[in-house]
């Protein structure tokens, strides 16, 4: 097939050792590992145990990430998870307070979830003229708006009975909570699913050329609903261990989120351009930043300067690769 | 065909004037439920309350068109607002024009910075303002060192937004001189042709010899340089400025745009309907209490009213096509 350039691509990427480690998920793993190795060195606190300790609270937003990937690699955005975490968040305790058992609660606020992610999918479905950036901006406002009505004047709520919470914020011998193996099983789950499926092959067929995609038979409009739905599910499974970890849930619960989830997935090398982007790089840009939070919280640096760093990364992720493709561009013209 | 284009069609065929009827419809609805609505104290106090919302609705009309998008804007209004503010509390400065002159300066830089990572380096720019959203918003907090300026910090700065001159409220002016300004570009300048251009198509206007990257740096300039002054005039008017303010206020300034019938992907859009549509969203904020709904429920009335709207406007988009085809058949 040749390109726009006449350049040919071959049906089968090659695969080179040099690739795999001098490529984006090489660098990721290096930082990781240096990021590990200076905090341990500048902070005594910084232990296996405690950074486990601390994980639950971070872990929450890998759940979104997942599918957000999905979205990104569509080509598209969803910034109304956070405000879909807070609506779940809030039901969940509602059902809760009301004397629901536990089961019942956490149905509840995985139904809450997946329904405001099929509501997402529907309108985007049904007007395709729209873009996603602007009906998950009115859908966000009208999750949290929801939200906000339902608790009322006071703004807030706390789990009058968090046993059924607390059977889930458990650790397995004391360590290991359960919410990383979680974490293990979806990350795989999701990671498989895109790179070794008919499925992820579509998404990712999708993000590269929409129309092409359409005509070569995938069912665009399916798989866009079904990944909206599936942001929906996972948010609401994010909730439901948010609340596990808060207790309660008020009128900000969640925000930001969506954001964070974007920016783990784009310093991992998903571009919302679309077509682009691999899982392993997302969740090991999670674990980084999940690592430099905690880093830098034990050593009470302030945490807007987590937000400073946060962004500064974000940017340059993007701006450096940019940067050394146009150098490289321009001595292969010179030459 | 000629006779079928009656002013009924003339009307609904142009975004402007639908919207205007939309206000109009609004403002006699609200005006029967409360009586108080539209008196002219009233309707200033609505207009000095939202001028940042308008003001910054401006700016975001340029980066729409060119199929930008900019979500730092509203860490930047707070960056130069609480530098304002300190500047004030530690009584380093205290000359209303000049801190005007900084915070816009300030807006101006980063403006500029978030143009250049976005027209020379490439990175789109929902990633690379997201990235300066986070950035610019802890510059705000770490400016405040956890502190914050209130009235009595504030001095004679705050009365700006008293100042009367001509019986029009200083920070109406701005908003007015504002929308004049950018009226006159975007309509009858080359800049602001080229603006419309490079939204319309960019490959073509890259042809045509347009620097297109100079015209993006360009409106996120400007999108910097409104959010500057937005801080200061936030500041003037709630004489406060803390580091969380206008949070999420991007969401309304986009919102305002594609009420107006700014279109997201570029070229479509005009200051007429920017104004229109941060008025239509003002007066919501407004009347809902009025008109006795609970201020509880005000964001959620608001977000369906926003996702009516578009699909409204893709709806009478559809119609439109199907009976521009009807016209071609024989």
């Amino acid at each position: 097939m040749a390109g726009k350039s006449g350049r040919t691509i071959s049906a089968t990427p090659e695969k080179s050792w040099k690739k795999m480690i001098f490529g984006w998920e090489g660098i990721l793993i290096l930082i990781f590992i240096a990021i590990n190795i200076y905090f341990s060195i500048v902070s005594p606190s910084y232990q296996f145990a405690n950074i486990l300790r601390e994980m639950p609270k971070y872990l929450t937003e890998v759940f979104l990430l997942l599918p957000m990937v999905y979205i990104l690699v569509l080509g598209e955005i969803d910034i109304s998870v956070g405000a879909i975490v807070c609506l779940s968040a809030t039901m969940s305790c509602m059902a809760s307070n009301n004397g629901m058992p536990f089961p019942a609660v956490a149905l509840v606020c995985i139904l809450v979830g997946t329904a405001c992610g099929i509501v997402n999918g529907i309108v985007l479905i049904n007007f395709t003229e729209l873009p996603p950036m602007i009906v998950t901006l009115a859908t966000q406002i009208i999750f949290r708006g929801i939200a906000e009505i339902a608790l009322g004047s006071g703004g807030s709520i706390s789990l009058s009975n968090a046993d059924g919470f607390r059977s889930i914020a458990g650790k397995v011998g004391n360590l290991v909570p359960y919410i990383f193996f979680l974490v293990v099983i979806a990350a795989i789950i999701y990671g498989v699913v895109l790179a070794k499926t008919t499925f992820g092959r579509n998404i990712y067929a999708i993000g590269s050329n929409r129309i092409a995609a359409f005509y070569a038979g995938v069912h665009v409009q399916k798989i866009r609903l079904i990944c909206y739905t599936l942001l929906g599910f996972m948010s609401g499974i994010a909730a439901l261990f948010l609340t596990s970890v808060l207790y309660g849930a008020n009128t900000t619960t969640g925000n930001g989120f969506e954001m964070d989830a974007i920016a783990m997935a784009v310093f991992g090398g998903v571009s919302n351009i679309g077509g682009k982007g691999r899982m392993p790089g997302a969740i090991i840009s999670a674990f980084i930043i999940m690592c430099l939070r905690i880093g830098l919280g034990q050593r009470n640096t302030n945490p807007q300067v987590i937000l400073l760093i946060l962004g500064a990364l974000l940017i340059l992720s993007v701006l450096l690769p940019n940067i050394s493709a146009s150098l490289n561009l321009k001595k292969k013209t010179v030459k | 065909m000629k006779e079928n284009k009656s002013i009924l069609k003339k009307i609904t065929g142009s975004r402007e004037a639908s919207l205007i009827i939309v206000l109009i419809i609004l403002c006699i609805v609200i005006q029967f439920r409360s009586p108080s609505f539209l008196t002219l104290k009233s309707i200033l106090d609505m207009l000095k309350n939202n001028a940042n919302t308008m003001i910054l609705t401006l700016g975001m009309l340029g980066v729409l068109l060119i199929g930008g998008i900019d979500i730092s804007i509203a860490s930047t209004l707070a960056f130069s607002g609480m530098s304002v503010g300190m500047l004030l509390k530690y009584g380093i400065i205290s000359n209303t024009f000049l801190l005007f002159v900084i915070a816009i300066s300030i807006g101006v830089l980063c403006g500029l910075l978030v143009g250049l990572v976005i027209s020379r380096g490439k990175v789109l720019p929902i990633i690379a303002t997201m990235g300066f959203m986070y950035i610019y918003r802890a510059m705000a907090y770490l400016i405040g060192n956890s502190q914050w300026a209130s009235a009595e910090n504030l001095g004679d700065f705050k009365n700006f937004a008293l100042g009367k001159v001509l019986g029009l409220n200083n920070v109406i002016w701005i908003v007015i001189i504002c929308y004049a300004i950018f009226f006159i570009v975007m309509k009858w300048t080359k800049t602001g042709r080229k603006v419309y251009a490079v939204g319309s198509n960019m490959e073509a206007a890259q042809i045509s010899g347009i620097n297109v990257k100079n015209i993006q740096l360009l409106v996120y300039t400007v999108m910097g340089t409104l959010a500057g002054l937005c801080g200061a005039l936030t500041t003037a008017v709630y004489s406060s400025a803390q580091p969380n303010m206008a949070y999420a206020k991007e969401m309304d300034v986009i919102a305002a745009c594609v009420i107006g019938g700014v279109s997201m992907s570029g070229g479509r859009g005009s200051v007429g309907g920017a104004l229109l549509g941060s008025l239509i969203l003002a007066i919501i904020a407004k009347a809902l209490p009025l008109v006795g709904i609970d201020s509880i429920a005000q964001n959620t009335v608001k977000g369906v009213i926003i996702l009516v709207v578009i699909v409204l406007n893709v709806l009478t988009q559809r119609a439109m096509d199907k009976n521009n085809l009807k016209g071609r058949e024989m």
